[in-house]
């Protein structure tokens, strides 16, 4: 099949400039891939994308897109092919929304019925309500919100290929963090081919099917899976980009609903304490989860937080257990859904004092945790299938030979 | 003897005729300098050399003494002459100045990841430049207009001197029997009528930029 993108050579040099700006790029996308391409500041990655349509017109080489040679074609009939969005997302100030997000639809000349459908389409797409939002300018939203209509807007009509710029770079963590998360989900409903700049390796390990890394020297230094860079760089430049921590960030590689979970003592909330220090007892953890009656989380409890001398007190000395009165539980803040990676089950677990996370399902409900011990295991599955992937590469080629 | 304020309201017909004739000078020109203006600012403002050669021409007709520019008109065919045409030319060349700084200063501030989404999405230049850079620079350049405006409608006065229409002849007529009946009168109304009349356009103005300024943009 053919590549959506493919780049021949594609060279960049300024005049007055002894090194070229981008040094002979050769890449093939195909469709509905994910491509990110990351390096220091500098690298070219940017000048690459921006060659992609043709906003920086390259010095030599090819650009195909679908197959079709687009090197010379009409730089704005091609980009209105491309969904583009940018770091500071651009959105137009002085017309509303709905405009904005109608920008490409208008100049390819759509109706405006069809229009005004799209535009709808769009921004349930991205999670902004219509109704709401259509009509407002882009003052009136936050960076998180004009982010989503950036990249409604840049897909306006419907294009097969969107390129980012540093998409998330200029919005605060946390809302990173989700608008990344949310786009990711995104991209599973849309499936566009994407091209995505950005200077962040855990960004990059997180967002794509495949990474190319640029080095100093304005050229690709390797191009592959996030697995594979991050267990086999392909030389010192790629191995000093990813840094330190190259086995936390695989960690940003697998979710939770991929691995096997660990099985944790769970008791009703509707137990009396007498059966819950037994099972404490009876149990090899020190903690036991309380479920609810739908089976959510509803709390930690540990052998300290019963009464002291519950056999004393006696059954009628007890609360109704189900009012939680008077059972010193810890609240369970460290939950994870099935779809959170690895990375964030370690952050929350990090951060509890039972040393693991829960996992629920959509509705809340309990499927399991990730314990120290699951992790580990995981961890070490992720390495061998690593390592048995490569070698098995070299015998082939050897009995090839 | 008739007092200050009788002559002042028996001339009061004359004032009013003369006020809209220097109204009408004023936004002819102002009409002639905003395109011409527009043009050459649209021209320069993306060429740092061209930008400040034309600011440097259009700087430099400021300096022209109004009085000496309006008789330096008068022996030239075509913009030349006496009456209207003279004082029309020389009040829109005054106007320049203005409208083309302001013009390129609020296109060149328009920020640039608009101008390169505008494009990145293909809009054509020509349409980059109506659709996106004209309405974000617009209230920059409707400042441009409305202080043109004000710098001319002081200026218009002197049109007087080569014949042309507005309340400078009230002026000029008071000045020249001036030591006679009512020479005071005449004078003083009309220099206050072309402060109303500066008033009544600043309003004009402030009426224009309310319904043409975008809403996305506004600061209200």
């Amino acid at each position: 099949m053919e590549a959506m993108i493919r780049l021949e050579d594609l060279t960049k040099r300024y005049p007055g400039q002894a090194e070229p700006a981008v040094d002979g790029v050769n890449m093939s996308i195909p469709e509905g891939e994910f491509v990110v391409l990351v390096g220091p500041s500098g690298c070219g990655k940017t000048t690459t994308l921006k060659m992609l349509n043709r906003l920086i017109e390259p010095t030599s080489g090819r650009i195909f897109l679908e197959g079709e040679d687009v090197t010379d074609v009409n730089p704005n009939q091609l980009r209105r092919r491309i969904g583009y969005v940018i770091q500071q997302v651009g959105l137009f100030p002085h017309q509303t929304i709905a405009d904005n997000i109608a920008t490409v639809p208008r100049l390819l000349g759509w109706d405006r019925r069809r229009i005004n459908e799209r535009v709808d389409e769009l921004l349930d797409l991205v999670g902004l309500e219509p109704a709401t939002y259509r009509d407002r300018y882009p003052k009136a939203l936050s960076g998180g919100q004009r982010q989503r209509a950036g990249v409604a807007r840049a897909m306006g009509a419907d294009p097969p290929v969107l390129l980012m710029d540093e998409p998330f770079g200029a919005i605060d963590p946390i809302t990173r963090d989700r608008l990344q998360n949310e786009f990711l989900r995104l991209q599973e409903e849309i499936r566009k081919t994407i091209v995505f700049v950005t200077h962040d390796i855990d960004e990059a390990v997180k967002m794509g099917d495949r990474i190319a890394i640029f080095n100093d020297e304005h050229q690709i230094a390797q191009f592959d899976i996030p697995e594979a860079l991050l267990t086999a760089p392909a030389d010192d430049f790629v191995r000093d980009f990813i840094g330190t921590g190259a086995a936390v960030k695989r960690l940003h590689l697998s979710r939770v609903g991929d691995i096997e979970l660990a099985d944790w003592p769970t008791a009703s909330t509707a137990t009396d304490p007498a059966s819950l220090r037994r099972r404490l007892t009876e149990s090899p953890r020190s903690w036991l989860l309380l479920l609810d009656q739908e089976r959510r989380p509803a709390g930690w409890v540990t052998s300290q937080s019963l009464p002291s001398d519950a056999k004393a007190a006696g059954s009628l000395a007890w609360p109704a257990p189900s009012s939680g009165g008077g059972l010193r539980t810890e609240p369970v803040t460290e939950a994870v859904s099935r779809d959170a990676t690895l990375y964030e089950a370690l952050d929350q677990m990090l951060g509890s004092r039972v040393f693991c996370a829960p996992v629920v399902d959509d509705q809340g409900a309990l499927c399991g945790v990730v314990d120290v011990d699951a992790l580990a295991k995981a961890i070490h599955e992720m390495r061998s299938s690593q390592n048995g992937d490569a070698p098995a590469g070299e015998r082939t080629e050897e009995e090839v030979g | 003897m008739p007092t200050f304020l009788e002559i002042l309201s028996r001339q009061w017909p004359r004032f009013l005729e003369e006020s809209i004739e220097h109204i009408q000078l004023v936004l002819a020109s102002i009409a002639v300098a905003t395109v011409i203006g527009v043009v050459l600012a649209v021209l320069t403002y993306q060429h740092e050399r061209a930008a400040s050669i034309v600011l440097a021409i259009t700087s430099g007709i400021l300096t022209i003494p109004s009085f000496a520019l309006f008789a330096l008109l008068i022996p030239l065919p075509l913009v030349g002459g006496l009456g209207f045409r003279p004082a029309w030319v020389a009040l829109s060349a005054y106007a320049l100045m203005p409208i083309v700084r302001n013009t390129i200063v609020g296109l060149r501030g328009v920020e640039a990841d608009i101008v390169e989404s505008a494009r990145g999405m293909g809009m054509s230049r020509w349409r980059q430049l109506l659709r996106i850079e004209m309405p974000l620079a617009w209230p920059v350049v409707i400042a441009g207009i409305r202080i043109a405006t004000l710098l001319i409608v002081s200026i218009a006065a002197i049109a007087a001197l080569v014949g042309g229409p507005g309340l400078g002849n009230s002026i000029l007529a008071g000045l020249a029997r001036i030591g006679g009946a009512g020479a005071v009168p005449l004078a003083v109304g009309g220099t206050v009528a072309i402060v109303l009349v500066a008033l009544v356009l600043d309003l004009f103005y402030l009426a224009i930029a309310r319904f043409t300024v975008p809403a996305g943009i506004r600061h209200d």
